[in-house]
Parts: structure tokens; sequence; C-alpha cells
């Protein structure tokens, strides 16, 4: 557990709006926790007063922003700069964040090491090396080969056939004169079979 | 027989000897031909007793057409059972891995195109085989691939998280792949050409499944040995035998192809050896050979005719064996399995592309440099669609024949014909023979095999004993016969919607169903119904007794719907198991690949999970932290610009359901607008952002205490 940095005798008295706003932070602060599947309820209570502190912090300075955005926004960037931290490389861009969101899934943290998330260095040993081992790799070195379709070559009964196909594709005309030709010629062989 | 382009020549001899193989193909295709011209001439005299008329000429041509049909099958049958009896002088190219250990010497590729499959169900099965490879000791030999041509947006999101889990929980990360292409261009032939062009260079072989499929590992590795130990082998295909099935018309399709296929298989690979086809999945296929010779031609036109060709399996056979590499059937090996379609009209909306794609193999009848057994797989494939029609339309010349006879009160003294004059067999006796024959041809396959089972105590003890397998032929000939005319009509209106132009989409293939509605029934077969219907009317009023002699077909069409709902049903399906009905020996003792496929879980963890009420695919992807991670990391590097950025504002506010399929795609491929959109959704209060990402971000809420609740 951190350092009791606010003892109960620090407290003051809050009002029925600020209750609600800071109760919503901490809705949303949690459920963010949640959703990277810390469980502990200590460990997520104990998370959520450090995150909202820094928060109520920031709202000194600006008492404008809602207390959820100001929470949330701590939120995402302790997670961001404490991956960031542990895989040592630079947050350049925010593509980053979700590496270090990657490397926590990948190197276990949801089921091992819930017990030093965001806790500051040194960091056990395996876990280090898990986080920078952990990235996703959707296929191997290319190792090309070429495929390059080759011509049909037909005979010259599938030649001729296929020069009339695209011909009656081509020209409409065509295609209804032979339908009404091949018509023709099935009722013709109907009539002369069985009727004529 | 050419040799292979890039190995030297002489290198390596054919398996079989050329004269054999022709010889063992003059023996087959002669006796069928006898047979046919004899059932022909057998007819046309019978024909001749009662007058013969105009009429009777297409008869005999179309009846000569589909008795060639039931003869090539019933041969098949034969010359299997006759192989069967010859034991060690049978030819299995599976030998050739008799007796060698050891690793493998090359690196072999394992690949399942999806699309818009249950992730968790393929994930599931490749699992099980990754497992089964792996209790082998030959992992290191072996890469899996994932190839998604999936379109359906969440299902996307849910292959990769199933993916990852798999990867994780296996330990497979760079052994394991993952590739969604943007556009599925060519379908599966175009799916697994861009593996090849991309990867393909890095294996000897890759072994194709389907996302049904599952193998044996055992079996992966002895088919890889005997692609190693044979360098003109092209294509080693596997016999898959169907499993899973609940409804009764899986269970009697799985009952059927396993008494029956054994059979088929054999005579099969008696006559087409090295000549083989390839059937889309199952197999082994070496890729540098694919790579030169198996980029499919387009056909000459548009489709449903012309244009791209649907399927490609037949034809990258066809083309590897014009080549001078052997495509053989792998008769004996075991573990190969795969599923079927659990209902009829799941059937037959398979069965529409199938049709499609085989007719469209007319045009490769006419290729040059393709040898016989190629041209005779093609035609059969053809076949196989046209002889319903064909059937339809000896029915209708019968039906009209014997219409024709009762309205124009001819005299019905018989002439005298052969039959009479060589033999002294009369008419009654001359039909009555015909009709015999005609059922033998029909029956015979099922008897033979029948004969096999009760002959063999293994065999007979894999299906549950003697009793349970007699009533299974019984009831499985009595359905078959039920079902047989549904399937003909059906695939006479495919193959006339063809005709008239009509060409079939891609869809994603129906795995599992809690069967058929009876207003989907009604819809699917209404025309079978009314047609049984009028015809038998018809029938009835030209004389009771053609109308008996009809009644197998006439019940099968008016009967087709309540059939079609009531061969779907899982619930009758499992009533027959309870009885050891229709049951199969991987049902009644499943092998071990197939216990691992069942309890395979891998690609399920609830830590990164993409299926949540609240939270699935796409949304899981833009507000789920893991999810998201793992999504965005797939991702190739990209800007968004400031219209993308709009869109992706419009999307939090206005909700996913407000854009465009091809808008959401666009979105979900651009890694700053989902970066985004996940801070927006955490960091924007509930109602500033659409109520869908508002229940998804509270859907992480911990359940509040019961008094808290209240």
């Amino acid at each position: 557990m951190g350092a009791p940095a606010h003892s109960l005798e620090s407290l003051r008295p809050l009002g029925d709006e600020e209750l609600t706003e800071w109760e919503e932070a901490y809705a949303a602060v949690e459920s963010y926790l949640q959703a990277l599947r810390i469980r502990n309820r200590l460990l997520v209570a104990e998370l959520v007063r450090a995150i909202l502190w820094r928060a109520f912090e920031r709202r000194k300075s600006k008492p404008e922003t809602p207390a959820r955005l100001l929470a949330m926004e701590e939120a995402l960037s302790v997670v961001a700069e404490w991956t960031q931290d542990v895989l040592d490389v630079p947050l350049e861009n925010r593509r980053l964040a979700a590496r270090g969101r990657l490397a926590l899934l990948l190197a276990g943290m949801p089921d091992q090491w819930q017990g030093i998330f965001l806790t500051p260095a040194p960091w056990p040993r395996d876990f280090v090396e898990a986080m920078r081992r952990s990235y996703l790799e959707a296929g191997p070195r290319f190792a090309e080969l070429t495929m390059v379709p080759k011509p049909l070559e037909l005979n010259a009964i599938g030649s001729g056939a296929a020069q009339w196909w695209e011909t009656m594709e081509r020209k409409p005309i065509v295609r209804i004169m032979s339908s009404a030709a091949l018509l023709l010629l099935l009722a013709l062989a109907g009539w002369y079979l069985f009727l004529g | 027989m050419q040799t292979p382009a890039y190995l030297p020549p002489g290198s390596a001899s054919p398996y079989v000897d050329p004269h054999r193989a022709f010889m063992r193909r003059c023996v087959f295709f002669g006796t069928a031909l006898v047979i046919d011209i004899a059932a022909v001439l057998w007819l046309a005299d019978l024909l001749w007793l009662s007058g013969f008329q105009k009429a009777h000429f297409p008869l005999l041509a179309v009846f000569a057409v589909l008795n060639g049909l039931l003869v090539l099958g019933s041969l098949h049958a034969v010359f299997g059972a006759y192989d069967m009896l010859r034991k060690r002088k049978t030819v299995s190219i599976s030998r050739l891995a008799d007796g060698v250990s050891g690793p493998l010497e090359r690196r072999h590729a394992v690949v399942m195109p999806v699309y818009n499959e249950d992730s968790a169900r393929f994930c599931a099965r490749l699992e099980a085989i990754y497992r089964s490879i792996d209790a082998q000791g030959h992992l290191a030999s072996f890469d899996f691939f994932i190839l998604s041509d999936t379109r359906d947006l969440d299902l996307w999101v849910m292959e990769e998280t199933a993916w990852t889990n798999l990867c994780r929980r296996l330990g497979g990360f760079g052994r394991i792949y993952y590739r969604r292409r943007r556009t599925n261009e060519n379908r599966k032939a175009g799916n697994i050409g861009d593996f090849v062009r991309t990867w393909g260079g890095g294996y000897e072989a890759m072994l194709v499944l389907d996302a049904d499929s599952l193998m044996d590992g055992a079996d992966i590795v002895r088919m890889a040995r005997v692609m190693e130990a044979h360098p003109r082998l092209g294509i080693l295909q596997t016999p898959p035998k169907l499993i899973r099935g609940s409804s009764v018309f899986t269970r009697l399709q799985q009952f059927a192809m396993r008494l029956y296929g054994p059979l088929f298989i054999r005579g099969l690979n008696f006559w087409q050896l090295g000549s083989g086809s390839y059937w889309g999945h199952n197999a082994l296929i070496r890729l540098r050979p694919f790579s030169e010779s198996c980029e499919l031609p387009a056909l000459p036109g548009s489709e449903p005719f012309g244009g791209r060709i649907l399927s490609h399996d037949f034809v990258e056979a066809a083309l590897m064996v014009s080549q001078g590499w052997e495509v053989w059937l792998a008769w004996d090996v075991e573990g190969t399995y795969e599923e079927a379609p659990p209902t009829l009209a799941d059937h037959l909306a398979r069965d529409r592309r199938w049709c499609q794609g085989n007719l469209q193999h007319l045009w490769l009848i006419f290729a040059r440099k393709l040898p016989f057994p190629t041209r005779m797989h093609l035609f059969m494939g053809i076949m196989a669609y046209l002889s319903s029609p064909l059937w339809f339309i000896f029915l209708l010349l019968g039906t009209w024949i014997a219409y024709d006879r009762y309205s124009s009160k001819l005299s019905t003294l018989p002439f005298e014909n052969y039959a009479w004059r060589w033999f002294g067999i009369g008419g009654i006796t001359q039909s009555a023979m015909l009709v015999i024959v005609v059922l033998a041809l029909l029956f015979l396959p099922k008897l033979l095999a029948l004969a096999r089972a009760l002959g063999s105590r293994a065999v007979r003890r894999s299906f549950g004993g003697a009793v349970p397998v007699t009533l299974g032929v019984l009831a499985e000939s009595l359905l078959s016969m039920l079902l047989a005319p549904c399937i003909m009509a059906a695939h006479s209106v495919m193959v006339g919607s063809i005709v008239l132009g009509r060409a079939v989409g891609w869809s994603a293939q129906t795995r599992d169903a809690d069967g058929t509605s009876w207003s989907d029934a009604l819809r699917i077969h209404a025309f079978p119904t009314l047609l049984g219907t009028g015809w038998a009317v018809l029938a009835w009023r030209v004389s009771p007794e053609f109308a008996a002699w009809m009644s197998p077909i006439l019940i099968g069409l008016v009967l087709s719907v309540p059939i079609s709902v009531w061969t779907s049903r899982a619930r009758y399906g499992q009533a027959l198991a309870s009885f050891g009905l229709l049951s199969t020996p991987e049902e009644l003792d499943p092998s071990d690949v197939m216990k691992l496929a069942t309890t395979a879980k891998a690609a399920i963890d609830p830590v990164l999970d993409a299926t949540g009420i609240a939270r699935s695919g796409v949304i899981a992807a833009v507000v789920d932290p893991y999810v998201n991670g793992v999504h965005v990391s797939l991702l190739e590097p990209a800007e968004s610009s400031p219209d993308d950025d709009a869109l992706a504002e419009r999307c939090l506010v206005e909700g996913p359901s407000s854009l465009s399929k091809d808008e959401i795609s666009r979105l979900l491929y651009l890694a700053p607008a989902m970066l985004m959109m996940h801070r927006a959704v955490w960091l924007r209060p509930a109602d500033a952002i659409h109520p869908v990402w508002a229940r998804a971000v509270e859907s992480y809420r911990r359940p509040a205490a019961p008094a808290e609740a209240a």
C-alpha cells in the first residue's frame, strides 16, 4: 500500500455538486482500471485515489475543467507514461500508448503483475523483459514467389466457342439472334419428336 | 509423361509406371462403356417391342448419359472393393513415409483461409492441430497462418483477439500468424494466392485447410514426409471424414460418407493414380510448382460461365498435372475431417456456388494439354450438377411417352424384338431385368459397403454393431430416396438460372443452425412441391400403374418441405443418436485430435475479449484498452486527414450505426483515428458521446453491491 499522504484529518467538507462530480470521476477511473482488468479491490481503490488526487491538484489551476475529464486524462497519461518507462522507449506519438497497453496484455499483466502496476522502478526483471519483448508479428519475413496467370489454351472447338461467346457478350443483337435460333431449334425438335 | 519444369530429367520417376496406369484406366472406363452400351441397347430393344417412336430417341440419348454416370459411380465401389481385397498389392502413395523417422528436412505451412467465420471455433481447430503436431515433436517444421478474407467488421476484430489469445496461450507468437486482406479479390483462390506470393518462398509445401477442417498431427507429419520423399508430387489430397453432425441431414451425410466413402475413394484411386484431383482443402501442396502453374486464368466471357474461376481446386490440380506434376489421393490418411452444412437448405445454398463453379469447367474440357484422367475429373464434376436436369428431362420424356400412349389408344400388341428372337425373353421379363440392373447399380455400393462392415469385425464394431449399421443403411437409403427428387429439382433450377445468366455471390457458409423454419422451407422448396403435386395429378390421369411407377419420385417432390424441415432438426438427430442410428466411428469413439478440438479454449480469454454484450467487435476495438491496443498494433502506419478526423467525430457523436460499412472500415484502418476515439470515449462525459459508447464504458463498472443497488 502507498504512504498515507492524506490522513482523515486533512479531509474538508464537500458540497453536493462537488460530491457528484468527483463520484463521476471516481467511477470513470475505476471503470478504466476495470477495463485494464485490474481486479483487486484494494489495488483499484489505491490507484483511483492516487489518480484522483493528481486530478484534484490540477483542478486548482483549472477550476472550469470537469473533474471527470481531468481524472481520466490523468489515468490515461499515468498508464502511458508508466508503460513508456518500463518499455524504455520515448512516447513519440499516441500509437505508443497502444503499444504500451499491448505490452501489458502480452506480458500477462492482468493475471501476474497487478501488484506492481503503476509502481515506480525498479520492477522485477522478468516483468520488464516480458514487456519489452511483447509485440505482435502478423507474418514472418516476406519470402515471395511469383504467380503469373497463363492464358487458357483452348483447342479448335473451345477457341471457336470462346470467340462466339465473347461476340455474344459484346453484341447484344448477336446474343438475341443466337438465343432465338436456339429456342426455335428446340421448338422444332420438340414439335418433330412429340407432335409431328 | 513429361518431367516437371524444375526437376532435372530422370531425377524422379513417376510413382506408378505410366503403362500400368494406362491399363488400369482402360479396364475401368472400358468396363463402364461396355455396361452402358449394353444397357442402352437393351432399353432400345425394349422400346422397339412396344412400337418405336421418335420421342424414344431423346429418351435413349438421356438414358445413355444417366446410365453411364450410374455405372461409373457403381464401378468406383466395385473396383474399390476389389482393391480392398488385394490388400498389400493396392497402390498407396503414403507408403513412401513408412519407416521414415527423424526431423523433417523442409519447412511447411499450415494455412487456414477464413471468411466471416466464428473465430472461437476455427481457432479451436487450429489449436487442436497445433497441439497435435507438437505432440509429434515436429512443431519446429511448421508455421501456421490464419488467412482472413472476412468482410464483417465485428468478426474481423474478434478474429484479431482470438488469434492473439491463441498465441498468448500456446506461446505461438512467431509461429502462428494472422493476415487479413483489405480486398478479397478472387475469393478463396486469391486468398491462397496472396499467401503464396507473400510467404510461399519460405516453405516447401502448404497444408490447405478450410475453416471447418481438422487434421491429426501424425498424419500431417506423414504427409510432409511423403512430399519430401517424392519430388514429383505436387498435391497430396486426403479424403476428409464428415464430423460433428447433429441434425438428421448431416448425420445422414456423414454416415453415408463414412460407410460408403472408403469404397469410392479406393475405386477412385484405382484409376486416377498420380493424375488425381484437389478438393480445395485438407491437402498438402508443393508451393513452387503451385506458384508456377496454378495462377488461374480468366475464362472467356463474364460470369456465370466465364470470368474468374469459382471452383479453383479442380483447375489447380489440372494445371499441376498438365505440367507433369503428380496429384495423389492419400486414401489411407485417417485423421482428416471436415463438417457438412447442417440442413438441406444450407446444402443447396452451397451447391449453388459449386454448381456455377463446376459448370465453368466446361471451358476446360476443351483446353489443350490436359490428360485424360483430368478431363474425366472435370467431366464428372460438371455432370454432378448437369445430371439433375437430365434426370428431370428423362422423367418428363417418360411421362410424355406414357401419356401419348394412353391418349392415342394405340394397340399394345408387341412387336418382335431381339431379346425374344435371340434369348426367348418376353417383354415383362425384359423390363424387369432392366429395372433390376438399374436398381443393382444404384444399391450395389451400399450393399458392398454393408457387406464389408458386416464381414469385418473392426468395421462392424466401429459403427456400433451389425444391427445399427444395417438399420443405418436402411434408414439412409430410405431418406436418400426421399431427398433425391428435391435435390434434382433444386439442381435443375440452379442450372437453369445459371444458363439464364444469373451469377452467384460469395456468402459465408453456415456451420451450425437450429434447423430450417417452415416459412423458409416453403420458400425454398415451393417449386418441387408444386411440380410434384401437378405431376402426381397428371400421372394418375395417365394410369394408376404409371403413378405407382412414378411414386418414389413424386412422394419426394410433394413432401420436400416437411422432409427439409424434419431432417434439419438437431433434436431428431440426437434422438437417432440415442438409438445408435446413423452413428459413425468418429461419433462413437472420437480421435485424440477431435477431443483436443472439443476442449480447445485458448482463443477465449475474458482478459482480451471482443464479444462482450455491450462491447463486441468494432465497439470493443474503440473502447477496450487491450482490444484497441491489439487492433492498432496490427495496422500499417497511416496518417489521418481532416476528413478522417471529422468522420471519427461523427462516429463518436452519432454512433457507428450512422456510418456506412465503408466509412467504419476506413476508420478501423486508421491507427490515429482509433487511438483518438479510444481516448475520447473515456475522456468525454456520457452525454457528449453516442449512447452506444457510453454503455460500453459503463459495462466495465464493477456491479454495485445488492444493498447499494436497492
